[in-house]
């Protein structure tokens, strides 16, 4: 099944293919849902089926190539069309696949009747497909293809209702705002890419990190490529300086939010670092700014998502800062706690997305949690797998999140020191609490919608099957990465498993501190009753004392307004770059250089082309004598040529 | 010449003698199903799908047919069979192909049934004038090839006789034919009198010599240019083209702008590289004999082509005339490829070859199905098709951003090679010029674009659909074209393994 990794690719491109082409006609839903969600199914099933292949080869053998064909062959480069099946493809394609096909599966359900219905398929299959070659390219050049094309998916889907409003404008406003701050992602992504292939002279990951290791090359080189890697990573992932794009993300539907902008796009960024983790590992400098940032950008999102009302955007601001810890883990060189953060957080926030579509479906479009309440009971199902959810995504002991989050806040101490503990477990903390303030209002308390308008009702099966297996994987997702304390000789399978792939990269920072077992223990226990008891404090606050929260919000006017304005980063770019930039394309730009000098010089030359091919025509006369005497002239002339260079 | 040698001889020309079958077949088909002529675009049909056979399997048999008896050059022959040959011979066939396809559902080649025995006839002879051309080491095997194509050509371009024009064309290609292949013979006449050999070998080795008079030679050549250029339409024997290509039935049109101009080409390469090319460094640079400054010259001329091309074509209302002049630019383009003198400029040869093929007979195809739709290729007829015709609309509009030379379409590829080959070259200069051409004849091939979309259709905007076969072709050419502009590399590395030339 390795060597037919690419139908894993092509599959989904089919569906697109046949989706996107003649999904208009086909008119039957469910034709066209199956076509989508079968074509992600089958690839699931083939990457399954590779990965228990894989798991039978020996360690050494773990990691296999699968050629397709030769794509860029031009004097010293040379791209070959090939993917990279190793242990972490697989764990990332796994997830790709299969939370994707659920997604899919739901999207049937909750796209129910939309016009575009075909339209939403055809997209969502291009992401795939995208998405597979990102995770799977041997490369970085068929990386950099699936990244654009995830890029770009993302832009058609955010706008997918490009008639409806969104915020104070338009979705297709919010997407195009996703696609530019991307672009200034890309764009140090390709620095670094530049500078990989003139450091190195290749782009192929085998052979890059391979000599990355052995070739002499200054700490400021890897620094460099480094960072131009992440802030690519940070375009895509969301982090500080460039995660404006994601709450507005959510303009798209909510199956989007769920896979592209919670799952698997934006964890693309931390997929690449972890694939590059020998680059990285060689640039401590930029380690402990990929670190820095990621905390400060978790503490920072999870803040803002205290006081939000719109429930997806609470979930985007949540995802921003899970997406911190991510980094942070990766910062201080746990890269195998990031990944299997990625994947639990995968898994909860999937469904957490996916339950908040459930409600605003059962909720005729309401996203104002202020206009909830009391929904337990009209939705049960959605309820209890959006509960599950909350629990993992808080730390509670025995569910995924609380393994995934661990780890990282413990490598966190062990390698960054206390201070990245405490701000990690701060945030842990006000995920907590932020969490169940969402259930709170949501589900508890007392029912703050109209009754004569709105009727919630629970969604149907097709929507809350996806719910059920995804809240089964939320609490046992995190017992393959069960911390080496607890699991004794057996040691962490999920670590255990990514090993060779950061071998190279650990062994150049080994710097891992020796700590006892009580120490960590210790820290669990802080930081699981720190959780607890926010979580006990939210649901005090918001079922019982809603007045609490008022006073509070009017006692720290000044933060609440701080945090309810989301640090005012928007209203910051907007003055300090797009402002500046407007204005100067404008008055200096367009007026001037544009108007002046460039259309002056277009208009120019266009007028001295015009001028100079009606003269060229008048050659072309129709008279055959004519043409006759030109050619002899132009032999004359080659003849006078000859004889004065002689 | 012993029996072995002639046997020898045969089995190297096997695709041109199953080509001359085929002709003889097709005029004694024509006289036998005199009234019912149905049959007769399948055997022409079935004559191209044999010849690309055997041209085919010839990969791999090279070497020299009709070898001179002159004991000191006994392994030179008259005519090569090497990589260089097969890969510009499929082109031709290839693109022959196409044009038998194209002829079955062209409006104007329906309309001369009675004698389309005659048409498909003077095809198979223009192929056969192509084949020798393509493979030809002999002066005279030149001309008489040269002048087997050009005859065919002259009485197919005026076929029809649906038009007053047709017959102009016809007319003045055969005047202006007469005159170029006149000034040929006497510089093939020269070349003969300096060296006493017609055999390229035999005058390469010659001319290398100190005692050779130059002038004399230059001179000659320049004469023997004068012939090709009018075969591939460079300046200044361009004039023609515009005219004939707008008087000639569009599949000979379509022929005449592929086919006959790669066989040119590959007449060209093999001449300049044959004679004047003393050996190929390791590089794979061509080492020139000292004759005359033929770098300067021959860049002068593709430039002029390219500007004169692209500059003509900037106002053309007919789609015909226009496409005419952007085949002028594309020789200019293709031209730079051997001013490089490298191997690197002769597989960016290929490639734009095959590339070209593929998106020219692409936009003549479009401009003949909405011909026989309208009755017309003037631009202004064009007004709205992109919205009542989408699926022609979206094909021509691949096409031309193809011809242009934007990515992602195989355009790009074809540009990409040969600038890569002239920066390598360090002709930045050239580079650069050529690159502004592209842009110049951006603004023609959009030109059309906006016609076709920029103007909301009226009522009477016909709405032209392609039958399933058209729709086929259509559609295999448009993949093509943009398959080839994602994955080139069957071309490339098909380009690169046709590099070979016989001797030297």
């Amino acid at each position: 099944m390795i060597n037919l990794i690419y139908l894993t690719v092509l599959l989904p491109l089919l569906g697109f293919l046949i989706n996107g082409l003649i999904g208009r006609k086909i008119k039957n839903e469910k034709v066209i849902g199956i076509i989508g969600s079968g074509t992600v199914g089958i690839a699931f099933v083939i990457i399954i089926l590779a990965f228990i292949e894989t798991l039978a080869l020996p360690v050494e053998n773990r990691s296999n190539t699968v050629e397709l064909f030769t794509w860029i062959s031009a004097a010293g480069l040379n791209i070959k069309f090939a993917y990279l099946v190793d242990q972490l493809s697989l764990t990332m394609s796994l997830i790709v696949t299969g939370v994707g096909f659920l997604i899919h599966v739901y999207s049937i359900g909750y796209m129910h009747g939309d016009k575009g219905f075909w339209r939403f398929f055809a997209y969502l299959n291009l992401f795939i497909f995208a998405m597979m070659n990102l995770v799977l390219g041997d490369n970085f050049v068929v990386l950099f293809l699936g990244w654009e094309g995830v890029g770009l998916c993302s832009y058609l889907l955010i706008g997918f209702w490009y008639d409806r409003k969104f915020e104070k404008g338009t979705t297709s406003q919010a997407a195009k705002k996703a696609f530019v701050v991307n672009r200034i992602g890309d764009f140090g992504f390709l620095l670094g890419m530049f500078l990989i292939y003139f450091t190195f002279d290749s782009l192929n990951f085998k052979e890059v990190f391979s000599r990355a290791e052995s070739f002499p090359v200054a700490e400021l080189t890897f620094g460099l490529i480094a960072l131009f890697l992440f802030i690519g990573a940070a375009g895509k992932s969301a982090q500080i300086p460039l995660f404006v794009w994601l709450p507005d993300a959510m303009a798209g539907p909510t199956p989007v939010s769920a896979l592209i902008h919670a799952a698997t796009m934006v964890t693309a960024g931390v997929y690449m670092v972890s694939r590059a983790s020998i680059i990285f590992a060689s640039a401590p400098a930029v380690m402990m700014i990929v670190a820095v940032i990621g905390l400060v950008t978790a503490i920072m999102a999870a803040s803002i998502g205290l006081v939000q009302n719109d429930i997806k955007k609470v979930l985007a601001y949540s995802t921003i800062s899970q997406l911190g810890y991510m980094f942070l883990a990766a910062g201080v060189g746990a890269f195998s706690a990031s990944i299997f953060h990625l994947m639990t957080h995968a898994f909860f926030k999937a469904l957490l997305f996916l339950g908040a579509g459930s409600v605003i479906h059962g909720m005729h479009e309401e996203q104002n949690i202020q206009k909830y309440g009391g929904l337990k009971k009209y939705m049960p199902k959605t309820y209890l797998t959006f509960f599950i959810a909350t629990l993992a995504i808080s730390g509670v002991p025995g569910l995924s999140g609380f393994f995934s989050k661990d780890e990282i806040l413990w490598s966190a101490y062990a390698n960054g020191g206390f201070v990245f503990w405490l701000i990690g477990a701060i945030t842990a903390m006000l995920t907590a609490f932020y969490m169940f303030r969402l259930v709170s209002l949501t589900f508890y308390s007392k029912e703050r919608f109209d009754h004569h308008h709105v009727h919630p009702h629970e969604s149907p099966a097709v929507m809350t099957v996806p719910l059920m297996i995804l809240a089964f994987l939320s609490v046992v997702g995190g017992y393959i990465g069960i911390p080496k304390v607890f699991s004794g000789e057996h040691g962490n399978l999920f670590e255990g498993w990514l090993e060779p792939i950061y071998a190279p990269a650990l062994a150049k920072l080994a710097t891992f501190g020796s700590h006892s077992h009580l120490e960590e223990i210790l820290l669990m226990a802080v930081s699981v009753a720190a959780a607890l008891s926010a979580i006990y404090f939210s649901l005090y606050v918001y079922t019982k004392k809603l007045q609490i929260a008022e006073n509070v919000s009017i006692k720290f006017k000044g933060i609440y307004y701080l945090l309810w304005n989301k640090y005012f980063v928007d209203e910051v770019y907007e003055a300090a770059v797009v402002e500046p930039i407007q204005k100067g394309s404008e008055k200096l730009l367009w007026k001037i250089f544009d108007v002046k000098i460039i259309d002056g010089l277009a208009n120019g030359v266009a007028s001295l082309v015009e001028s100079g091919s009606g003269i060229i025509r008048k050659i072309q006369t129709g008279i055959t004598q004519f043409y006759a005497v030109v050619m002899m002239a132009g032999i004359a002339f080659a003849l006078l040529w000859l004889i004065l260079s002689l | 010449m012993a029996n072995t040698n002639l046997y020898q001889s045969l089995s190297l020309i096997v695709p041109e003698i199953v080509l001359t079958i085929a002709l003889l077949v097709l005029v004694t088909a024509d006289l036998i199903f005199h009234k019912d002529k149905k049959s007769i675009p399948f055997v022409a049909l079935a004559g191209i799908l044999l010849t690309g056979y055997f041209t085919l399997i010839q990969i791999g048999n090279y070497g020299f047919a009709f070898q001179t008896s002159a004991s000191a050059f006994k392994h030179y022959g008259m005519f090569a069979s090497d990589p260089f040959s097969i890969f510009f011979k499929v082109i031709v066939i290839v693109s022959s192909l196409l044009i038998v396809f194209f002829s079955f559902s062209s409006d104007e080649i329906q309309k001369i049934t009675d004698r389309i025995g005659e048409y498909y006839a003077l095809i198979f002879g223009m192929i056969l004038g192509m084949y020798f051309m393509i493979s030809a080491t002999d002066l005279i095997l030149i001309y008489l090839s040269l002048e087997l194509l050009s005859l065919s050509s002259y009485v197919l371009s005026g076929f029809t006789k649906l038009r007053d024009r047709d017959s102009e064309a016809a007319l003045k290609y055969l005047l202006y034919g007469a005159v170029s292949s006149g000034l040929m013979l006497f510089g093939i006449s020269l070349i003969y009198g300096l060296t006493g050999s017609t055999n390229l070998y035999i005058i390469n080795s010659l001319i290398q010599s100190p005692d050779v008079n130059l002038f004399t030679l230059a001179f000659a050549v320049i004469l023997i240019f004068a012939g090709i250029g009018y075969k591939i339409s460079s300046a200044p024997f361009h004039f023609w083209t515009p005219d004939v290509y707008e008087g000639a039935p569009i599949t000979i049109t379509a022929f005449l702008s592929v086919a006959s101009k790669a066989a040119g080409f590959a007449l060209l390469i093999r001449f300049v590289k044959t004679t004047f090319v003393s050996y190929t460094d390791p590089n794979g640079m061509w080492q020139l004999i000292n004759v005359f400054d033929w770098k300067t010259l021959l860049i002068s001329i593709s430039i002029l082509t390219m500007t004169l091309g692209n500059f003509s074509a900037l106002w053309q209302d007919n789609l015909k005339r226009m496409l005419a002049y952007s085949s002028i630019a594309h020789a200019g383009y293709i031209l730079l490829g051997l001013v490089v003198f490298s191997d690197q400029g002769l597989k960016a040869i290929f490639i734009y070859f095959a590339v070209y093929m593929l998106m020219n007979l692409g936009a003549f195809l479009i401009v003949m199905l909405i011909a026989n739709k309208i009755g017309s290729e003037e631009i202004d007829d064009y007004n709205g098709l992109g919205f009542t015709s989408p699926f022609l609309g979206v094909a021509f509009t691949i096409f031309l951003i193809s011809l242009t030379g934007l990515p992602p379409t195989a355009g790009f590829i074809g540009k990409l090679y040969l600038f890569i080959a002239l920066v390598d070259a360090k002709m930045i200069a050239v580079a650069v010029i050529a690159l502004l051409n592209s842009v110049v004849s951006l603004y023609y091939y959009v030109r059309v674009l906006k016609h076709m979309y920029l103007t909301s259709p009226t009522k009477d905007t016909p709405a032209v659909s392609a039958s399933l076969p058209n729709t086929i072709l259509v559609s295999a050419l448009v993949l093509a074209t943009l398959v080839f502009g994602l994955y080139f590399s069957p071309v490339v590395d098909a380009a690169e393994s046709s590099l070979f030339i016989l001797g030297l």
